[in-house]
């Protein structure tokens, strides 16, 4: 069925979209606490009904497929899982806003130390999204190394948060600060773990214990 | 088809299930903090598992009655949208053995004051699991607006803890550590009602249903 196939991309394409603007948003939103840049992360917030947006759209469209197509197997499964990772990439969009509210936060006080650890906890995150979208798409084997990443990502996100202590310990005053900047190393902390969900459905999808059910539901 | 009509009944009541024993998660987490119950939280963390295995059980099911029955419109949006709140209700299940970290790591600690902000937002969290489960349950009858509306309850307390908290790391440092894993045990609750939250717009949503429109009238397309 070539036009179901056509419908088929236009979902994965779709999907890759919203990973790409969400990946811009985790980008621009650190970008925007490093540079003290607060116009860029009111771009962000502003920004985020768009992945809403999309999101909807995705649900709407996997549905429509489902019961107009009642796909089978492989499809069924590729379509369910669209529906799932986009429900994570939506929130990691709102973490995305979060992280740009605590910018603005932050960026009208004076600097506490500069920023290392956190840009580097989203690089990483990106790395993730785009690692696990790219496995969804191919249906490639899923890099189990993407899922080991998230322990690199929790690891930054103690250490950011015992050098903040050492702060506050130092100077109460540095509180408020530290617990927003410790505040930003968590939702980058679960931004990844969204990553992981993702790259545990594709597995989940690929390695298919769900496809076997419906095989045999469908020689029954 | 009688059939049918049985496993989606089945399935409503899988999703139940998965719903109280995630409640139950909640209110024993929270108890093993209050209490300073140090098993009840090993307890909590322990059962875990069986959360997440009954999450997939769930996700399984939702599969086959798919591929097998091929349901439209208002059985084929229950069923995707059981699958969408078994994940929001697992994850809340992870919060609630997160607490119960915390409660193990805190009740080693002297207590700075007692839990006042906590047990409440715990309540109010639980209420609103079940009001949105309860909702998804009974159909579309009476939807869950309520149960968003109680969300600013939980941000309201949940900042009110973060400056209680705030307060006292200011006047005695070395309490910090102590009082970051009380704001970290309400940042939990906090994220447990967003996902309640979740759950009441996902019901919402299923029984309003735009989607229904285009599932109905196929040949529009």
């Amino acid at each position: 069925m070539a036009k179901f196939d056509e419908e088929l991309r236009a979902l994965k394409e779709r999907v890759l979209k919203l990973g790409s603007m969400v990946e811009t948003a985790i980008r621009d939103s650190v970008k925007s606490l490093v540079e003290r840049d607060s116009a860029l992360a009111k771009e962000v917030i502003k920004k985020d009904h768009l992945i809403n947006a999309l999101d909807v759209e995705i649900d709407e469209e996997s549905i429509r497929l489902i019961a107009l197509r009642q796909p089978k197997a492989r499809d069924l499964r590729f379509i369910i899982t669209a529906m799932k990772i986009t429900t994570d990439l939506e929130r990691m969009g709102d973490l995305a806003e979060n992280i740009a509210e605590r910018a603005i936060e932050l960026n009208e006080e004076p600097q506490l130390k500069p920023y290392i650890d956190i840009p580097r906890m989203a690089d990483i995150a990106q790395e993730m999204v785009r690692g696990a979208l790219d496995a969804f798409v191919k249906c490639s084997r899923v890099p189990y190394e993407l899922i080991k990443k998230d322990d690199e990502v929790d690891k930054l996100n103690v250490q950011v948060f015992n050098e903040l202590l050492f702060y506050m310990i130092q100077d109460p005053r540095t509180v408020p600060r530290a617990m927003r900047i410790s505040y930003v190393a968590k939702y980058l902390e679960r931004i990844a773990d969204h990553a992981t969900n993702i790259a545990e459905m594709v597995i989940y999808m690929c390695e298919g214990k769900i496809i076997r059910h419906t095989e045999i539901s469908e020689g029954r | 088809m009688a059939i049918f009509d049985e496993e989606l009944s089945a399935l409503r009541e899988k999703v139940l299930n998965l719903g109280s024993m995630v409640e139950t998660a909640i209110s024993d987490s929270v108890k093993s903090l209050v209490e300073r119950d140090s098993d009840l939280a090993k307890e909590v963390i322990k059962r875990d598992h069986l959360i997440n295995a009954l999450d997939v059980e769930i996700g399984e099911e939702s599969i086959r009655l798919i591929a097998l029955r091929q349901p439209m419109a208002r059985n084929l949006r229950f069923i995707t949208t059981a699958m969408k709140i078994t994940t929001d209700l697992e994850r809340m299940g992870d919060l609630a053995e997160n607490i119960a970290e915390r409660a193990i790591e805190l009740n080693e600690e002297p207590l700075l004051k007692p839990y006042v902000n906590i047990p409440k937002m715990a309540v109010i969290a639980q209420e609103m699991v079940r009001g949105a489960l309860d909702a998804f349950v009974i159909g579309c009858t009476k939807l869950p607006y309520g149960v968003i509306r109680r969300d600013d309850e939980v941000d309201a307390l949940t900042v009110k803890n973060f400056n209680d908290m705030l307060d006292l790391m200011i006047q005695d440092p070395k309490i910090i550590p102590i009082a970051v894993k009380r704001t970290y045990i309400a940042k939990y609750l906090e994220r447990i009602a967003d996902h309640a939250t979740n759950i009441a717009e996902m019901v919402i949503y299923m029984c309003k249903g735009k989607i229904i429109r285009h599932i109905e009238s196929p040949e529009e397309t």
